[in-house]
C-alpha cells in the first residue's frame, strides 16, 4: 500500500519540485505571482491529511517541499508551519502509538509517519542551524512545539527531552550560523519556562563536558548567564512548557535545579577558556555563579588556578575567593603574601583599583593582623603612589590614614624619633638607607616596620592641590577617627578634570591670577641678544629641547 | 496664765501713747495751728496699725521658713519672707472687682453711650476748668472757620445799626471801643508815636472821608472798630518792632555818615593845623563810568557798599575753603625708580610665592574666601540632609556627575589599549614656504619697555613709533611696513572666531599681528565704552585662532603665534575673565573630545598657559585642568607611533616648564619617561618589573631603535614632528632619546630636595645605565672589527653619561640626607581632664553653665514654667472671683424674691385676714341676729 501512495506522491513531487523551485531561483516578482498558489497547495494538501488516512502520503510531499534542494539555507515555512499541524494532530490523535493489538499494517504505517516525523525534525534542525534567523525562530519554536507534543501525548516520551530532540535543539542553537537572533529566543524561552531552563543546564553540562571552540563556550557563557533568577529555597515552580513537567520530581525540586546548572557551570569552567572569557566568568563569579552552587567548594580549583595566573585576572578572582574563605572556611595558605604580590606596578593603573582596593579594605581589617605586615602593605603601597595616577594617591592616604589609626605601632612609620644619640650620630654623618626590600616576598621579613614613608611625605607637594591636600592629613595630627574609603574610590582623570572644569562657561568667583610680566620669548629666540645671548627667561627649558620652526 | 484680750488691748494702746490724758480745748487749737496735730495723727495710725497686727497672727504669714542650711538654695529676701495674704487678697479682689466685674456685668448687653465730651473723663481738672477749656476750644472752632462765603459766620457780627451806627444799649464791647476811640481821638493832637493807632486812623481815611460831618463834635460818630484778633494783634506787634528796628537803623546809619564826613575832613584839619597844602588828590575813579558799558555802570552804580561787602565775605569764605595746593612730587631719580622697581617685583614675587605654598593674602581675598567657604559649608549641610557625609568633599573632590556618557576610553586597563587609527596625520604634502624673515613683526621694534602701560602700548602702537631702534629691528619695521601696505586701517572687532576668519581671509600669515594690533589700538576701551566688552570678546577669539592656526596644514610660523599670546597675554591682564574663560573652554574642549590624543594647537594652548598664568600656584583656575591635561595624556595617551613619543616628549617638557618654580612632583612625568626610554632601547629588559615600579605601556609595534653600522646623528625636536611622519625614523628615536635623557636630568635637578628622591630616581638611574649599557653593547658588537667608529653621536652617549653620573651623585646626596620622617611633632593632644572645675566666690542664683545656649535655653525654660503658674492662679482666682460674684448675685436675687414673695404672703394673708374677720364680724352678727 506505501508504494502507490509513494508513487502518488512521487507524481507529485515531481510537480511540487517544479513549482517550488522556480520561486527560490527565479526573481521575486514571480514567486509572489506564485506564492499564493503555493500555500493554497499546502492548505490543500493539510486538510487532506487530516480527512483521511489515505493522504498520508501528503505529508511526504510535504516534507520534499520544505526543503526544495537539499539545503535548508531557504525553507519553505508555510510547509514547515502545516506539517508542525499536521503532526501535532496526529500525535494529539494517537495516531503515533502503537498498540500491541494493532495491526500489522497499523504498525507499518506508525513506523511509516515516526519515520516521517523523524525526517521532518531533522530538517527543522537543518533550518536552525542553517537558515536565515526569522526562519531560524520559526524553526525552534515549530520543534518546541513538536516537543510539547511528544512530551504531552506519547507515554515514555521523556526521552526527548533528556536525549531526544531538545538535546539536537540545543546543539543547533548553540551551532546556529549567525544565530543571535535564534539564541536570543532561545534564551527567553529558557528563563521563561522552568522546565526548558533545567533541561537546558542538563544539555550544556552534558555538551560542554567536551572540548569546545571559544566561540562556542561564549554562546554558552550568554545562555546561562542570561538565566540568573537563581530559585529560592522555598521556590515554587510554576511555569512550564509541557504540562507533564510538573509531575517530574526531578523538575520541580529546587536542589535538582541548582545541581544541574552547578554540573552546566562546572563543565564551563573546566573547558578551555580563554583569558577574557576566564576574566568574564570571575567578574560574573559572585552574582552570577556561586549562588548556583550546593558545593562553593568545587569552584576552588578554578578560583585557585585564576588567583595564581597574576594581573588583573587574580585580582578579580580575589573576590571569589574572598567569599569561598568567609563563607565556606577554604584554607588558602600564603593568602596575605599572595595578596602583597599582587601589588605591582600596574595595579594603580588597573580598572580594577577600586574593586581591589575594596577588597584590601576588608582584608586588612582586622586588628589582629600582624603589624609589620600592615607596614609592608602600607610601605608598598606608597612606593607604588609615588608612579599612581592622582586618582589612586586620592584613595592610599586616606587608606594609609585608617591602618595607621588602626595599627598604632605602625604610626612610626611617619615619625620616628630617635633617642640613641651614638645612632643619631651615625646617622648625622652617613644617612641612611631605606630599611625596606621590596624584593622580599614575604610581608612579614620586609622590614617595612623598621621604614618611613618617604613617599608619601614627598606626594605632599604633588602637583594637583586636592590630591596634595589629601596626603597632607597624614601630616597633622590624627583626630579624626576614621575616613570612609568609599568616598575616595572611584576618582578618574575625567571626572577629577570635570570637577575643575565645570560643563559651562560660569563667572568666577575669583578673577585668575595673570602672570605680571609678559614673556620677551615663548617659542622663537627673539631679543636673546638683550638677556647678554642666554635665555634664561621663562620658558627656556622648552626652547632649548625644542626647536620651534 | 496671760490676762485677758482686753486687758491686753488696753495694756497695748497705753504703751502705743494711744490712750492718755484728754486734751484740753485750747491745747487742741494750738496744736492744730503748729501742725502737731496732722503730726500725732499719723503716728497714731501707724502704731494702731501695729497693735493691730500684733493682735492679728494671720495678718502676716511667713513664707518659707529656712530648714538646713545649704548653699545652693534660693535665699529669698528678706522682706520676702513675709507675705500678707489677706492685703494681697484684697488687694487682687478691689482689682478684679474694678475690671473683671465690670466686664462680667457688661456682658451681653450692647450699646451705650461714648462720652466724648473734653476732659470729661480727666480727673485731674476741676470742673471750672473743664469749663474753660471747652469754651476756649469752642471759640477757636469758630474762628477756624474763616470761609470767604460763610454766610453764616456773619451773622454774629451782623449789627444793627443807624446811618452806620451801632444801636448799642450802653453796654458790650461797643461802649469800650467807642471810650478807647474818643481817648485816640483825644490823643491824636499829641503827635505821639501810636503806630497803632495811626495806621487804624488810615485805615479808617474813607469812612473819615464819609463821616466827616460827625467828625468833630460827636464822639460816637467815629466807626466802631471790631476787636481785633489775636493773629492780628501780633501781626501789629511785629510790624511795630520791625519799624523801631529800622528807624533805630536809620538813625545810626546818619550818625556814620555824618561822623564819616567828619574823618573826612580830619586829615585836612590837621594839615590845616600844621599849615601844609596837601597834595592833589587823584582823579576819582567815577570819571571812567562815563566810558563804560553803560549797563555795567549801571550795575557797578547800582551796587550799594552793602552789596560790595557781602561779596568781599564771601570771597573770603571761599578762599579759606579753597583745598590748600600741595607741593607736587620730585621728579625721581634713576636709582630711585630702580629700586622702586625692584619693591614691586619683589611684593610680586612673594605674592607669587604665598600664592604657591596655597596661602591666602590680603583681608579682601580671606574674606571672599571665608564667604565662600560658608557657602561651601551652607552646600555641605544641605547635602548632608539628603546624602551621608562625604570625606572627600572636605578636600575638595568630587565624584563627577555622571549625566553625560563618559566617552569609553577603555584605556584604563592595564593590557589593552585602544590604537586610535586617526592618530597618525600623514602630512607629507605640507610646504614649509614660510620665510625666515618673517619671524620679526612689526611690533618689535619698539619695546624695551619694563612697564606694563608701555608694553601694552607697544603691543597695540607698535605700528605708528616704528623707528625708534636700530638695526634689524628697523628692517623688521620696513619689512613689516612693506608687509603691510596692502592692508587696511580699519578692521571691526569680531564677535566670534568665524568672524574673525572672515577678517583675515585675505590678510596673509605675516600680517596677522598687523591686524591684531590695529583691532586692539582701534576699539581701545578709552575710545567707547563698549569697546571693553568688544576686546574681551576679541581676547577669547584670539585664544581659539591660536589653536586654530597651530592647527592648519601649512605650518604657521611661531613668530607669530609667539605675537599672538603675547597679545592675549597682554589682553588678558586687562580682561582675565574672557581670557581665562577661552582657555578653561579650550581645556574642556580637550577633556571631552581628545584627551588622550592631544593636538598641535592643544599643545600652543597649554604652552601659552605656561608663559600667560603663574603655574607654580597651589591652586589655579586655568593652571590645575591644564597640569591634568597633560598628566593624563602622559599616563593614559597612546604610545603607538614615533609621533606619539614625540607629543609625549612634549609634553614631558610641559610638565617640567610647569613645575619650574614650584618644584611639585609629577608621577606622571617619570612613568612617560622610563616608559618611553624602555621602549626605544635598543635591547629588550627581560625583566622590566625588576626596574621599577612604573606601569608598562607597549606600543603595537616595536619602535626600539635599530642599530646600524651607520653614522647616525641627533639633532633637536622639532615641534613639527609631533604630526609629521619623517623619512629618518632613526634619527627621529635617537632624538626622543635624547630629549627625554635632558628632561630627566632637569627633573633630578628640580626633585632633588624631595625626601623620597631615591624611590623617585633609582628606577631613572636603573633605566638609564640600561640604556647605556644596550647601546654600548649593541654598537660594539656590531662593529667589532673596527672599534674607531661609533655610529651614535658622542654627545648622547656623553649626555647619558653625565645624567647618569649626576643622578648617582644626588642619589648618594639623597641618601646621606635622609632621616626617619618626623611628621608628627606636633603638640601631644591634652587628654580630656577629669577634674571638676571650681568656681572662686560661687553664687548659687547664677548659672554656671559654660554652654550659653543651653543656659539661654534653661533660663527660658524656667521663666516660661513661672509665667505660666503665675498664670495659672491668676485664672484660678479669677473662676474662684467669678463664683463667688455669681453666688451673691443668685443669692441677692434670691433673698428679693424671697422678699417678694414674703410680702405677697403678707398682703395676701393681710386681705385674708381682714376678709376673715369681716366673715367672722358678719357671723357673729348673723349669730347675735339668732
Amino acid at each position: 500500500m506505501p508504494a502507490p501512495i509513494a508513487a502518488a506522491t512521487a507524481s507529485k513531487k515531481r510537480k511540487n519540485v517544479k513549482e517550488g523551485g522556480v520561486p527560490s531561483s527565479k526573481r521575486r516578482a514571480v514567486a509572489e505571482t506564485e506564492a499564493p498558489d503555493a500555500t493554497a497547495d499546502i492548505q490543500r494538501l493539510e486538510d487532506q491529511i487530516s480527512e483521511s488516512r489515505k493522504h498520508y502520503n501528503n505529508i511526504a510531499t510535504l516534507i520534499s517541499m520544505l526543503n526544495t534542494d537539499g539545503s535548508a539555507k531557504k525553507p519553505n515555512v508555510p510547509a514547515a508551519l502545516s506539517l508542525c499541524r499536521v503532526f501535532s494532530r496526529l500525535i494529539a490523535g494517537g495516531n503515533l502509538t502503537e498498540s500491541s493489538r494493532a495491526a500489522e499494517n497499523e504498525k507499518i504505517i506508525v513506523a511509516w509517519l515516526k519515520e516521517r516525523l523523524k525526517e521532518y525534525q531533522r530538517s527543522l534542525l537543518s533550518i536552525i542551524r542553517e537558515s536565515d534567523p526569522s526562519s531560524q525562530i520559526t524553526a525552534l519554536t515549530l520543534c518546541l512545539c513538536i516537543i510539547n507534543e511528544r512530551a504531552t501525548h506519547l507515554p515514555g516520551e521523556e526521552g526527548i527531552w533528556v536525549t531526544g530532540l531538545f538535546k539536537n535543539v540545543v546543539e543547533s542553537v548553540v551551532e546556529a550560523n549567525n544565530g543571535q537572533a535564534v539564541l536570543s529566543e532561545f534564551i527567553e524561552k529558557a528563563k521563561e519556562f522552568e522546565d526548558v531552563r533545567y533541561y537546558t543546564f542538563m544539555q550544556i553540562s552534558e555538551y560542554a563536558n567536551t572540548r569546545r571552540s571559544p566561540e562556542t563556550i561564549d554562546t554558552l557563557i550568554s545562555i546561562l548567564s542570561a538565566c540568573d533568577s537563581i530559585p529560592k529555597p522555598d521556590h515554587e515552580f510554576e511555569s512550564f512548557y509541557t504540562k507533564t513537567s510538573k509531575d517530574n520530581k526531578r523538575v520541580v525540586s529546587v536542589n535538582s535545579h541548582k545541581k544541574r546548572a552547578q554540573d552546566a557551570w562546572l563543565a564551563i569552567l573546566s573547558n578551555n577558556l580563554t583569558q577574557t572569557q576566564r576574566k568574564h566568568l570571575l567578574r560574573i563569579m559572585v552574582h552570577n555563579i556561586e549562588p548556583w552552587f550546593n558545593r562553593p567548594e568545587l569552584l576552588m580549583d578554578f578560583l585557585t588556578d585564576s588567583y595564581n595566573v597574576g594581573g588583573a585576572t587574580s585580582l578579580l578572582a580575589l573576590s571569589g575567593l574572598f567569599y569561598l574563605i568567609q563563607e565556606k572556611n577554604l584554607d588558602y595558605p600564603q593568602f596575605y603574601a599572595k595578596l602583597y604580590s599582587l601589588l605591582d606596578a600596574d595595579l594603580l593603573h588597573s580598572k580594577h583599583r577600586s574593586r581591589f582596593f575594596r577588597l584590601l579594605n576588608t582584608f586588612l581589617a582586622s586588628t589582629h593582623l600582624p603589624a609589620a605586615l600592615i607596614a609592608s602593605f602600607l610601605k608598598l603601597l606608597a612606593r607604588l603612589a609615588l608612579n599612581a595616577p592622582p586618582a589612586a594617591i586620592v584613595a592610599i592616604a586616606p587608606f594609609t590614614y585608617n591602618l595607621l589609626k588602626e595599627h598604632p605601632t605602625c604610626a612610626f612609620m611617619l615619625h620616628r624619633p630617635l633617642s640613641d644619640d651614638a645612632r643619631a650620630a651615625i646617622l648625622h654623618a652617613r644617612g641612611m638607607d631605606d630599611p625596606y626590600d621590596p624584593a622580599e616576598p614575604d610581608p612579614l621579613r620586609s622590614r617595612a616596620i623598621e621604614s618611613s614613608l618617604w613617599e608619601l611625605d614627598t606626594l605632599q607637594s604633588h602637583y594637583h592641590p586636592n590630591v596634595a591636600a589629601i596626603v597632607r592629613i597624614l601630616a597633622e595630627q590624627f583626630t579624626k577617627q576614621f575616613y570612609n574609603l568609599e568616598d575616595f574610590l572611584d576618582y578618574t582623570y575625567q571626572g577629577m578634570l570635570q570637577a575643575e572644569l565645570g560643563t559651562e562657561d560660569k563667572p568666577f568667583k575669583r578673577v585668575p591670577v595673570v602672570e605680571y610680566q609678559i614673556p620677551r620669548r615663548i617659542f622663537t629666540d627673539r631679543l636673546v641678544e638683550e638677556d647678554g645671548g642666554q635665555d634664561t627667561a621663562p620658558g627656556s627649558l622648552l626652547r632649548e629641547l625644542w626647536d620651534f620652526a | 496664765m496671760p490676762p485677758s484680750q482686753l486687758k491686753q488691748l488696753k495694756a497695748s494702746l497705753r504703751d502705743g501713747g494711744l490712750l492718755g490724758p484728754q486734751q484740753s480745748k485750747k491745747q487742741k487749737q494750738q496744736n492744730a495751728k503748729s501742725g502737731v496735730a496732722a503730726q500725732n495723727r499719723i503716728q497714731r495710725n501707724t502704731a494702731l496699725q501695729a497693735i493691730r497686727d500684733r493682735f492679728n497672727p494671720f495678718e502676716i504669714k511667713t513664707t518659707s521658713r529656712p530648714k538646713f542650711d545649704v548653699t545652693t538654695r534660693d535665699v529669698p529676701k528678706k522682706n520676702a519672707a513675709q507675705a500678707r495674704p489677706g492685703v494681697t487678697k484684697s488687694f487682687g479682689e478691689e482689682k478684679r472687682r474694678q475690671t473683671l466685674l465690670q466686664e462680667m456685668n457688661r456682658r451681653n448687653k450692647v450699646g451705650g453711650i461714648l462720652d466724648r465730651r473734653f476732659g470729661e473723663d480727666d480727673p485731674t481738672m476741676t470742673p471750672e476748668e473743664r469749663a474753660a477749656e471747652r469754651f476756649a476750644r469752642q471759640s477757636q472752632k469758630k474762628l477756624r472757620k474763616e470761609s470767604m462765603f460763610n454766610l453764616e459766620e456773619d451773622d454774629e457780627e451782623f449789627q444793627l445799626t443807624h446811618k452806620g451806627e451801632t444801636l448799642s444799649f450802653g453796654e458790650g464791647v461797643n461802649l469800650d471801643d467807642f471810650q478807647e476811640g474818643d481817648l485816640g481821638a483825644e490823643e491824636d493832637d499829641d503827635d505821639s508815636d501810636f503806630p497803632r493807632k495811626r495806621k487804624r486812623m488810615l485805615e479808617d481815611a474813607d469812612s473819615d472821608l464819609a463821616d466827616i460831618t460827625f467828625d468833630d463834635g460827636d464822639e460816637g460818630g467815629e466807626q466802631p472798630e471790631r476787636k481785633k484778633s489775636k493773629s492780628e494783634v501780633m501781626k501789629e506787634v511785629i510790624a511795630k518792632s520791625k519799624f523801631y528796628k529800622l528807624e533805630r537803623q536809620k538813625a545810626k546809619e546818619d550818625d556814620d555818615d555824618l561822623r564819616e564826613e567828619l574823618d573826612k575832613g580830619l586829615p585836612d584839619l590837621f594839615d590845616m593845623l600844621r599849615g601844609v597844602k596837601p597834595p592833589p588828590k587823584p582823579e576819582p575813579p567815577k570819571d571812567d563810568l562815563a566810558t563804560m558799558n553803560p549797563e555795567r555802570v549801571a550795575l557797578l552804580q547800582g551796587k550799594t557798599p552793602d552789596d560790595a561787602e557781602r561779596e568781599y565775605d564771601q570771597r573770603l569764605k571761599q578762599l579759606t575753603f579753597d583745598k590748600r595746593s600741595a607741593p607736587t612730587d620730585r621728579t625721581k631719580t634713576a636709582e630711585e625708580k630702580a629700586e622702586e622697581e625692584a619693591q614691586r617685583l619683589k611684593t610680586l614675587e612673594e605674592e607669587r610665592l604665598r600664592r604657591m605654598r596655597g596661602e591666602e593674602s590680603s583681608e579682601s581675598e580671606a574674606g571672599a574666601e571665608s564667604e565662600e567657604d560658608a557657602e561651601d559649608e551652607d552646600g555641605v549641610e544641605s547635602d548632608d540632609d539628603e546624602s551621608v557625609f562625604d570625606d572627600a568633599k572636605a578636600f575638595g573632590l568630587q565624584q563627577p556627575i555622571e549625566t553625560t556618557a563618559r566617552p569609553e576610553l577603555g584605556v584604563e586597563d592595564e593590557d589593552d589599549f585602544i590604537i586610535d587609527d586617526d592618530l597618525v596625520e600623514t602630512r607629507s604634502d605640507v610646504s614649509l614656504s614660510f620665510d625666515e624673515e618673517e619671524h620679526t613683526d612689526t611690533g618689535e621694534g619698539s619695546e624695551e619697555e619694563e612697564d606694563e602701560d608701555e608694553q601694552e602700548d607697544e603691543l597695540i602702537n607698535g605700528l605708528s613709533i616704528p623707528g625708534l631702534t636700530t638695526g634689524n629691528a628697523t628692517a623688521a619695521a620696513n619689512s613689516a611696513a612693506e608687509a603691510s601696505e596692502g592692508l587696511a586701517f580699519t578692521y571691526p572687532c569680531p564677535g566670534s572666531h568665524e568672524e574673525f576668519l572672515d577678517i583675515i581671509e585675505d590678510v596673509p600669515m605675516q600680517d596677522l599681528p598687523t591686524v591684531v594690533q590695529r583691532i586692539r589700538a582701534l576699539h581701545h576701551p578709552r575710545l567707547h565704552s563698549d569697546n571693553k566688552t568688544k576686546l574681551g570678546r576679541f581676547a577669547g577669539i584670539l585664544v581659539q585662532h591660536v589653536a586654530y592656526m597651530a592647527e592648519q596644514p601649512d605650518h604657521p610660523s611661531f613668530a607669530i603665534i609667539e605675537n599672538i599670546l603675547r597679545h592675549i597675554h597682554s589682553m588678558a591682564k586687562s580682561h582675565p575673565e574672557n581670557v581665562c574663560q577661552a582657555y578653561r573652554a579650550h581645556l574642556r574642549e580637550i577633556a571631552t573630545s581628545r584627551p588622550l590624543n592631544l593636538h598641535p594647537g592643544d599643545l600652543v594652548i597649554l604652552t601659552g598657559i605656561a608663559t600667560t598664568f603663574p603655574t607654580s600656584d597651589h591652586f589655579h583656575a586655568i593652571a590645575t585642568p591644564a597640569h591634568l591635561c597633560v598628566a593624563r595624556y602622559l599616563g593614559q595617551g597612546s604610545v603607538n607611533t614615533l609621533t606619539d613619543f614625540a607629543t609625549g616628549a612634549y609634553a614631558a617638557s610641559l610638565c617640567l616648564q610647569y613645575q619650574a618654580i614650584s618644584k611639585r612632583y609629577m608621577p606622571e612625568f617619570i612613568n612617560y619617561s622610563l616608559n618611553v626610554l624602555c621602549h626605544l632601547n635598543p635591547k629588550e629588559y627581560t625583566d622590566t618589573s625588576a626596574l621599577g615600579f612604573f606601569p608598562s605601556r607597549s606600543p603595537s609595534t616595536s619602535l626600539r631603535l635599530r642599530l646600524s653600522s651607520k653614522l647616525m646623528s641627533s639633532r633637536k625636536l622639532q615641534f613639527w614632528d609631533m604630526t609629521d611622519e619623517t623619512e629618518d625614523e632613526e634619527q627621529l628615536k635617537l632624538s626622543i632619546l635624547t630629549t627625554i635623557v635632558n628632561l630627566l636630568s632637569t627633573a633630578s635637578d628640580l626633585w632633588s630636595g624631595k625626601s623620597a628622591y631615591t624611590e623617585i630616581f633609582s628606577p631613572v638611574e636603573k633605566v638609564l645605565t640600561h640604556v647605556l649599557q644596550a647601546l654600548e653593547t649593541t654598537t660594539t658588537s656590531k662593529i667589532k672589527g673596527k672599534p674607531s667608529k661609533n655610529p651614535l653621536p658622542s654627545s648622547l652617549l656623553d649626555n647619558l653619561n653625565l645624567t647618569i653620573t649626576k643622578i648617582t651623585a644626588q642619589l648618594t646626596q639623597a641618601r646621606n640626607a635622609r632621616r626617619p620622617l618626623l611628621l608628627h611633632n606636633h603638640r601631644p593632644l591634652a587628654i580630656k581632664t577629669a577634674i571638676p572645675k571650681f568656681e572662686e566666690s560661687f553664687n548659687p542664683d547664677k548659672h554656671y553653665d559654660p554652654d550659653r545656649e543651653r543656659a539661654e535655653a534653661n533660663r527660658l525654660k524656667a521663666e516660661y514654667k513661672r509665667e505660666r503658674k503665675g498664670a495659672m492662679r491668676e485664672l484660678r482666682k479669677d473662676a474662684n472671683f467669678i463664683a463667688r460674684e455669681k453666688l451673691r448675685e443668685k443669692k441677692e436675687r434670691d433673698a428679693e424674691y424671697e422678699r417678694k414673695y414674703k410680702r405677697l404672703v403678707a398682703e395676701v394673708q393681710n386681705e385674708e385676714g381682714r376678709e376673715a374677720n369681716a366673715y367672722e364680724r358678719v357671723k357673729r352678727m348673723r349669730q347675735g341676729k339668732r
